[in-house]
């Protein structure tokens, strides 16, 4: 019997050996694809406590996840902006290739949480309520960096910071510099580039360039012709004093 | 009495052998009544798919909820499937004395452990279907309910529009590679339990090995690249790893289904170099498993 | 001279005992031949090397040293049990199965199929009187029942040997004497038989040569007759003897140089009496 065990550990170290490169090439594949970058620290077994650490641990990553997300849901209900924040720094860990929780929690933070400060009664000061709500917009950039960072391959977060420049922080640059980024991507929505063109026609030094982009949009055809893309045009158009002989926009008289 | 016809040359071999064992061990724990935890594999979707839709959660987050709970129910419930029922086998038929008459028989030992395994593959494989058919009938239903509360005053192309997206959230094809490597996983487990039934002296400690080697295997990874990238760690601590890397599974690797309910298609290269690795631990597991059951004086 | 059914030859199997440097003799040196169509009783206290002796036949362990034969072909190697059936001490088989079910499952792992298995099967089912219980599963049968169908797989494959470990252990009288008597049907069939058992009574009913093992020795062993026969006695049983026809003889014994041991009714058997009392149902 003794062979027996000696053979059986044998064979297990042999096929131990020429495994163990295996795994560890097919880990860096997965890693490649994937941007593997779930990462499990003792802060997390803190906040998740040992059976939810364990639970993740084992391959239910995305149950743990799950419970967690439920948990800022209710404390969304009861506008507990703070404990949200960390469930959703948990959540993220936790989840990192998955680009509906960092859109999410960026807005909640940027579009929900931010109100909140701002109208919140129990700070009589208003400079410091806003100063409060700037704060989340921050934390929502935040989120959507980092989500960026772990999913540099999607369009969905590049777009959900774009929108997050223009209506919080009116940075319409940055704004146009997302929607440009985001229309990169095959599988975007074919308005992302047409964003970037009207946040661009924002700019005070890039109006030339905005209008040429818009002026290639308008010559697509009448399916272009869009309230939105007309109005910037005849902005541009005037701005720029561009020749009415050269127009391609002539807005009908009132 | 009926005599039998004149008896053919004893095979080395013989897959009928091994179909027979299998059939009678899928048999037995069918009979078992071990399905009646699909009821309740069933009851978990049906609760989950109703719970996520009572809260006001976006279509997105329902629809990745279900997915998750019924995926992560369909790992939970193979995984102690495989185990339990493979954990019983070897140590109940020497009890009963079932295993001499056995092989007693013109039956070598090898294609007793392989039709047994056979059959647990077997049973986890008829579980994996019904459970991912449950799967995908809940899903569709939910898409069904929430394309018909979505499309209330749209135009023709805004429904098309609102209806493709809410299809692309439930059960798609690119699913499917997740659920083979939970079964993977499972046949893995199913292996490794009657390796470890083969020198086990009881079958309390068979699942209790075969629990812990899970939640080993869990951090295998985590082990095996701190022992390739930490070379002045003490002596000690790089033996442990070492044996870590060694003799347990990765099993990260099989869990294919975090990254495809995020969104993420699965290569086709790495899905099959994935399956590879599960039948090659399946396999290797099997054999050790012979070559410690041949040598076992019953 | 016919192959013998068994053959074991300078048999030696030696046990040890994990964590001590003791080891355990359970086997020392035995040779003996089973004749085919015997029907050979090995007999011994608990702990005597018996159930070691048999599964060493079967092949289920291996001897330490010397080797066994069955029909020829060495008892280790997977052919030669096509020749086998066995009978394991108070077995359970596979309790979800029924009677039918487990004897298609064993005729399947010995290579029989279709049609041939299926009569086979209800033949057997006859022949151990179980016909009436064939639909129904093993964990509702009784422990006379169970040793039936345990008797009926041991003969599924028509073997030339049975190895039969306590056949009638826990069985009730009225059971233990059916199996007693389709042992001694097999025996009239020409089929060999290995028993073990420490019901002696029944030992002695049955087989044709015992070897008697203790403390993994062979201690006796021979043909039954001339083992338990007291050689300086005979015994006359008499009917219908008058006193006078009994002083007769008892003075023609006194002049000679032998003696009445004793002079007595003869007795029937408990098992015979419990059975004429009972009706012999089981």
């Amino acid at each position: 019997m003794k062979k027996a065990y000696a053979a059986a550990l044998a064979i297990m170290a042999l096929f131990g050996f020429v495994k163990m490169g295996f795994e560890q090439q097919l880990t860096e594949e997965h890693r490649a694809s994937f941007f593997h970058g779930a990462k499990l620290n003792l802060d997390m077994r803190q906040q998740l406590g040992q059976l939810g650490f364990l639970a993740a641990l084992s391959g239910f990553r995305s149950v743990v996840a799950d419970l967690l997300w439920f948990q800022a849901h209710t404390a969304w209900e009861r506008t507990e902006w703070g404990r949200m924040a960390l469930l959703f720094n948990n959540v993220t860990a936790l989840e990192p290739r998955n680009t509906m929780f960092w859109d999410m929690a960026a807005w909640h933070m940027g579009y929900n949480a931010s109100i909140a400060a701002r109208n919140n009664r129990k700070q009589p000061r208003e400079a410091l309520r806003i100063k409060a709500q700037r704060e989340y917009f921050k934390v929502a950039e935040d989120f959507l960096l980092r989500g960026i960072q772990n999913n540099p391959d999607r369009y969905k977060l590049y777009d959900s910071l774009a929108n997050l420049y223009r209506d919080k922080f009116q940075d319409h640059l940055k704004a146009s510099e997302y929607f440009a980024k985001a229309a990169q991507f095959e599988n975007s929505p074919t308005y992302e580039k047409r964003m970037a063109a009207y946040e661009l026609s924002y700019c005070p030094d890039r109006e030339q360039e905005a209008y040429e982009m818009l002026v290639k949009f308008y010559k697509m055809g009448e399916n272009e012709h869009l309230p939105t893309l007309l109005t910037r045009l005849k902005f541009l158009q005037e701005k720029l004093n561009i020749p009415a002989d050269q127009r391609v926009y002539n807005p009908p008289d009132k | 009495m009926n005599t039998l016809p004149s008896k053919t040359k004893h095979r080395i071999f013989s897959p009928s052998r091994v179909s027979a064992i299998a059939g009678n061990t899928l048999l037995e724990l069918v009979r078992l009544k071990v399905f009646y935890f699909l009821l309740l594999f069933a009851l978990l979707i049906i609760g989950t798919a109703g719970f996520t839709s009572v809260f006001d959660f976006k279509i997105q987050e329902q629809f990745q909820m279900l997915k998750d709970m019924s995926l992560g129910a369909m790992s939970i419930f193979t995984l102690l499937l495989s185990i339990l029922a493979t954990a019983m086998m070897l140590p109940k038929d020497i009890e009963d004395r079932t295993l001499y008459t056995i092989l007693a028989k013109p039956v070598p030992r090898f294609e007793y452990l392989m039709g047994k395994l056979v059959g647990v593959f077997m049973l986890l494989l008829v579980s994996t279907l019904v459970m991912s058919a449950m799967f995908a009938l809940a899903l569709y239903a939910k898409q069904q309910v929430v394309i018909g509360e979505s499309v209330h005053g749209l135009t023709p192309s805004q429904v098309l529009e609102v209806t493709a997206d809410i299809k692309a959230h439930a059960f798609t094809f690119s699913l499917v590679p997740g659920i083979v490597a939970i079964y993977l996983k499972a046949a893995l487990f199913a292996a490794l339990t009657m390796l470890i039934s083969t020198f086990a002296t009881s079958s309390i400690f068979t699942i209790f090995i075969a629990f812990t080697a899970y939640f080993i295997g869990s951090v295998e990874g985590i082990a095996r690249e701190y022992w390739y990238a930490s070379p002045t760690s003490g002596q000690l601590a790089k033996i442990f790893l070492a044996l870590v890397a060694l003799f347990f599974p990765d099993l990260q690797l099989f869990n294919l289904v975090d990254d495809i309910v995020a969104g993420n298609a699965i290569p086709t290269a790495l899905f099959l170099k994935t399956v590879g690795l599960g039948l090659a631990y399946t396999g290797v597991y099997s054999f050790v498993a012979y070559v410690i059951f041949s040598f076992k004086e019953l | 001279m016919a192959t013998p059914a068994i053959s074991i030859r300078n048999l030696t199997k030696v046990f040890p005992i994990p964590f001590k440097r003791e080891r355990v003799v359970a086997v020392k040196n035995l040779s003996l031949d089973v004749e085919p169509g015997q029907v050979y009783g090995l007999l011994g206290p608990n702990g005597s090397g018996k159930s070691t002796t048999m599964k060493i036949v079967l092949g289920l362990i291996p001897p330490t040293a010397g080797t066994t034969q069955i029909f020829g072909r060495d008892s280790s190697m997977v052919d030669s049990r096509e020749d086998v059936g066995f009978l394991p001490e108070n077995p359970y088989f596979y309790k979800y199965l029924t009677g039918y079910e487990t004897l298609l499952f064993y005729g399947k792992i010995c290579g029989i199929r279709g049609a041939a298995l299926r009569d086979r099967a209800e033949d057997l089912l006859k022949l151990v009187s179980l016909e009436n219980a064939r639909d129904r599963r093993l964990g509702g049968y009784s422990k006379g029942m169970l040793q039936r169908i345990g008797l009926a797989q041991a003969l599924i494959q028509e073997p030339r040997l049975l190895v039969l470990d306590e056949p009638t252990a826990g069985v009730d009288p009225a059971g233990s004497r059916e199996i007693r008597d389709l042992i001694l049907n097999f025996k009239a069939r020409g089929i060999t038989i290995l028993l073990c058992s420490h019901l002696l009574g029944q030992v002695q009913e049955i087989c044709d040569r015992i070897g008697i093992l203790h403390r993994g020795d062979l201690v006796r062993e021979g043909r039954l007759e001339d083992l338990i026969s007291i050689e300086n006695q005979t015994e006359l049983i008499l009917e219908n003897t008058s006193p006078e026809l009994l002083g007769e003889i008892q003075a023609l014994v006194t002049k000679s140089n032998a003696r009445i041991v004793e002079n007595r009714k003869p007795q029937t058997t408990l098992e015979r009496f419990f059975l004429d009392v009972t009706g012999g149902k089981s």
